[in-house]
């Protein structure tokens, strides 16, 4: 495989003694789109500012292509950002807000004039050269915002939480456009959130991260599918994340039932976290299951039904079904095997720190 | 019930707005209306005329003054932009508390009294050893107009989002473009109403320029004030009119804007109410025609500089003299003939009172040359050694002055080392003709004449304590420089019985109320008689107005020209006090001042008509009793001024 066009090698961050990253290490491959996942304070978007230049990290390189850029200035990066207030500047035309970064470039007139067409239509906002920033939309103003970024053909585009400030319709709208975008032009993007749903929707990659660690890092499928640790298990999607005893493998031990699994390589009796996503979960009638219960709680959510089931130990179970058992009905509990993911206690509290606190 | 209430209210706020409108603008359609009046009366109305606008045009001092102002206002008010756009930035930049700290440090000029400020400003110059000047009040005014502009930019920048800032960069511009092209375009309505704020800061300032200006300097508010004495000129009235027009306009093509084509709900809620400009509308037309006006109302400010500067600082000279003189006191164009004969460079400068100008001269932080002060000053001045002998060599001209007058000036200078009479006068009593024929009173010829029944109502007395008690001692045969306390407390019973039959104890405004026939008799400076009765005539008045000195003698005041001992130009003072003794030159003076002058050969050429003008020249004979005030001493002022008291609150 060729290099990786960003390497972010050691970095170490803080602000006023606090410490935002903490030799952090990250590659993203080229024209991959990477996602930045976790919630606020986790150090994604410091991450993001240290690949834009925004940031100076107090250890550690930045690589982009082989270079250490790390005490480069924004400016003389070959990386655009998106910003999540769209940072669009109110005194200028769209046409002038897109023709920018050209005009710094010494691009020709005839140049800029194709390009700030074709990135409006690119953008789906064809025609709107000589609006003003306030006259448009939040989502229009976003998508002005991406234009802008694009014409200067960026090997890398860096995402701040584009969507954030749009509301739920729009956000899905613009997360199919983002995709297309990116598929069109074949750049590079390193996208922030917080969103999980997002960030499965869109990604190539994600990384996960919490307290300046990345917690766990690969394709949405894995991620959702095999969470590492409890920190991500909860964070992505719902889970029912319960302490465990691995009997041996293949077989482990919930609130005194024993479960058929598919994890080896834990040892006999070792006490693990176990995740099961609620979906996983199928409702039977009693005697037939592993588990015993009694239904305490239900939803109706359109696709499927919320239900919560107390088992005789006092724990809920999060359950999501498209059958329907009634508040009070007794229930069991059945699991196949390759549903349930083990998981490893923290072994310190260090570990357990970086884990599931949110 | 309720369109009653509506009614109501709609009544009241409508009251409202017209008490304020009545307020705020009548005193200056007031003086819009003077400044087209023949007469310089502010209560009688002589006729439309465009004279004082053209005086104004062509007087030198106000041409300069306003020079000056304009120009100090333009360059503290640019050069407050640049520094305090910077600091705003450096102060937005920096963590919460020591902005808070560095905020609240800035803000302390603002609330500070003027007095403080430009009296710690002048004693930082002369401490540090920088000549007051055109500098120290650009430095001045500089200093106090940063905060305006640190106040006005600061919300703008807590306004602008970091973020474009980080997006210019990020599309490749420079720190530098990008603060240019993106943050400054955002915080510019903050940058351009500072300055528009510092701008009329500036124009407004008096006490901070009164401090820290030096000899020569003027701005419109200093040249204002130091004519007070004399009254202000009407061309002043047509100078301020002037000056509220244009900045009338200036601030209806600041404020126009046509309706706004969208307003994002709250988008403008933040921003500083005072000049906030197009910051939400896109670069429409509008914006266009606002920079364009901005950009003329600078050209025209630089232009009428530049012409004013080009008019009065062409010539160069490398002789200089010093001057400092009542306000409105020369002849223009007497300086302008001395300097052309001489070579000379006369930096002129004015005080209002004696009191005004004596720390000037004791301070020294300013030295001139020669200088005017009255009788008993200059007695003040002798006893404290802050006189210069003067070479009466270099004097030949002072045999023009009448011998009467230098006796005169014994009582003050005895031996006539010091000082050359310029100018005096006497005080008496100016009475109405028709209005005392009417009331069956006999035309006065002596200060107790002013305690008739008769006159109840009808007198006007001086509003100053040694004028006050001058008319009572000289009406009870005293001496007016008296310091026995039983002569003075038999004056106070006498000022105090007189109580009753005033009508106002006042000023100048004797002039104005006598002519306008308001009073029969006032207690009067002979000084303007020329000028008063000349109105009477214009006016067409039905009456006619005397003067008369009373028999038991007066006040006499002359002002004399002195150099004080830290004179740097001795030698060209005393060609000053030469020239202005010369012949012709006082005679122009007399016509333009019309005091009294001591010039023998001045009055020679004078027609016989006002030769024989008793309010100007009275006898000799009938001035055998009066004197001339003397400096007292501190702890007798005080008496004065404690029994005086006792006399206004009785």
């Amino acid at each position: 495989m060729n290099q990786p066009l960003i390497d972010l090698q050691h970095i170490s961050k803080s602000f006023d003694g606090t410490m935002v990253l903490d030799d952090l290490c990250l590659t993203v491959k080229e024209n991959s789109f990477v996602t930045l996942l976790g919630p606020s304070g986790c150090g994604k978007t410091t991450t993001l500012r240290i690949i834009g230049g925004f940031e100076s990290p107090d250890q550690g390189k930045v690589l982009f292509d082989g270079q250490d850029i790390t005490h480069l200035p924004p400016n003389k990066r070959q990386l655009n950002t998106v910003f999540q207030k769209y940072a669009l500047f109110t005194h200028m035309t769209i046409a002038e807000n897109i023709a920018f970064g050209l005009k710094i470039k010494n691009k020709s007139k005839s140049y800029i004039q194709d390009k700030i067409r074709y990135a409006l239509k690119l953008v789906n906002l064809e025609g709107y050269e000589n609006r003003s920033v306030d006259s448009l939309s939040g989502g229009q103003q976003q998508r002005i915002a991406i234009a802008r970024a694009i014409v200067n053909e960026p090997r890398l585009l860096l995402l701040d939480e584009p969507l954030g400030a749009l509301d739920l319709k729009l956000r899905q709208d613009m997360q199919y456009e983002l995709i297309r975008l990116k598929n069109e032009l074949g750049i590079t993007f390193i996208y922030v959130t917080h969103d999980q749903e997002e960030a499965l929707t869109m990604s190539d990659t994600i990384v996960v991260m919490n307290q300046g660690y990345i917690q766990q890092m690969g394709t949405p499928e894995s991620i959702y599918n095999e969470p590492e640790n409890a920190f991500v298990a909860d964070f992505i999607g719902d889970s029912n994340i319960v302490p465990g005893i691995m009997i041996r493998d293949e077989l482990v031990e919930i609130f005194g039932a024993k479960f058929a699994c598919v994890d080896k390589g834990f040892g006999n009796n070792t006490p693990v976290d176990v995740v099961i996503r609620p979906e996983d979960i199928d409702l039977v009638e009693p005697g037939q299951g592993t588990l015993s219960g009694v239904v305490t709680h239900l939803i109706f959510k359109g696709v499927h039904y919320e239900m919560e089931v107390t088992t005789p130990d006092g724990f809920e179970w999060l359950v999501h079904s498209t059958d329907l058992f009634p508040v009070g009905q007794k229930v069991d509990i059945h699991v196949d095997p390759f549903d349930i993911q083990i998981m490893n206690k923290p072994a310190s509290e260090d570990e357990e720190a970086i884990g599931v606190n949110e | 019930m309720k369109t009653k209430l509506s009614l109501f209210k709609k009544i009241l706020s409508d009251f409202y707005l017209v008490i304020i409108l009545i307020f705020l603008y009548a005193p200056i359609f007031t003086m819009m209306v003077l400044s087209f009046n023949t007469s310089k009366s502010r209560t009688q109305w002589g006729g439309f005329t465009l004279g004082w606008y053209s005086q104004m045009l062509s007087d030198p001092n106000i041409l300069s003054a306003l020079y000056n102002t304009l120009l100090i206002a333009f360059v503290s008010a640019l050069i407050a932009c640049i520094l305090g756009t910077a600091a705003a930035i450096a102060i937005n930049s920096m963590k919460p508390v020591s902005r808070t700290i560095v905020m609240g440090i800035t803000n302390i000029p603002m609330l500070n009294a003027d007095i403080v400020t430009g009296i710690s400003l002048m004693l930082a110059f002369i401490a540090f050893g920088i000549s007051l000047g055109f500098k120290t009040i650009l430095i001045a005014h500089i200093t106090f107009n940063i905060p305006y502009v640190i106040l006005s930019v600061m919300p703008k920048l807590k306004q602008t989002d970091k973020s474009t800032y980080e997006a210019a960069m990020d599309l490749g511009a420079s720190p530098i473009y990008a603060f240019f092209k993106v943050v400054f375009p955002d915080i510019l309505p903050g940058v351009l109403s500072g300055f528009l704020l510092a701008f009329t800061m500036s124009l407004d300032d008096f006490i901070i320029t009164h401090f820290t200006r030096g000899a020569g300097i003027n701005t419109l508010s200093t040249l204002i004030y130091s004519q007070v004495r004399r009254g202000i000129q009407p061309s002043m009235y047509a100078l301020s009119t002037v000056i509220f027009l244009a900045v009338l306009i200036l601030l209806l093509i600041t404020n126009y804007r046509p309706k706004q084509k969208k307003v994002l709900p709250g988008a403008d809620s933040s921003s500083l109410a005072a000049g906030s400009g197009p910051e939400k509308e896109g670069p429409g037309i509008y914006s266009k025609l606002q920079k364009a006006a901005m950009g003329a109302a600078a050209v025209l400010i630089v232009a009428a500089v530049g012409f004013v500067s080009i008019k009065n600082y062409s010539l160069k000279h490398s002789d200089k003299l010093y001057v400092y003189n009542w306000g409105d006191y020369i002849d223009q164009e007497v300086i302008e003939l001395f300097e052309e004969e001489t070579g000379i460079q006369v930096t002129y400068d004015m005080f209002e009172t004696n009191e005004e100008m004596y720390p000037v001269i004791e301070a020294g932080a300013v030295t001139y040359d020669v200088v005017c002060p009255s009788d008993y000053m200059i007695q003040k001045m002798i006893e404290n050694d802050m006189l210069a002998e003067i070479n009466f060599d270099n004097v030949p001209n002072i045999d023009q002055i009448g011998p009467e007058y230098m006796e005169m000036s014994r009582s003050f200078d005895p031996q006539n080392k010091y000082s050359v009479p310029y100018c005096w006068g006497t005080v008496g009593i100016l009475y109405n003709t028709k209005r005392l024929e009417e009331l069956g009173v006999d035309p006065p010829d002596s200060w107790m004449d002013l305690w008739d029944p008769a006159l109840k109502g009808e007198i006007l007395m001086q509003d100053s304590v040694r004028d006050a008690f001058m008319v009572a001692l000289k009406g009870l045969g005293y001496s007016m420089n008296t310091t026995n306390l039983d002569e003075l407390t038999q004056a106070k019973d006498l000022l105090i019985a007189q109580k009753p039959l005033v009508q106002a104890y006042v000023i100048d405004q004797v002039r104005d109320k006598m002519i306008g026939g308001e009073a029969a008799v006032g207690v009067i400076y002979s000084g303007e008689m020329l000028y008063i009765q000349e109105e009477v005539k214009n006016l067409g008045l039905d009456y006619s107005l005397e003067y008369v000195v009373p028999k038991e003698g007066t006040n006499l005041w002359i002002d004399s020209w002195v150099i004080p001992a830290n004179a740097q130009n001795k030698e060209n003072a005393e060609k000053w006090i030469n020239f202005l003794c010369r012949p012709d030159i006082a005679l122009r003076n007399f016509e333009y001042i019309t005091y009294s002058t001591p010039n023998q050969g001045a009055f020679d050429l004078l027609d016989p008509e006002i030769q024989e003008n008793k309010a100007v020249f009275p006898d000799m004979k009938s001035l055998t009793n009066s004197e001339v005030y003397r400096y007292l001493g501190d702890e007798d002022d005080q008496v004065y001024n404690e029994l005086w008291k006792e006399v206004k609150s009785y």
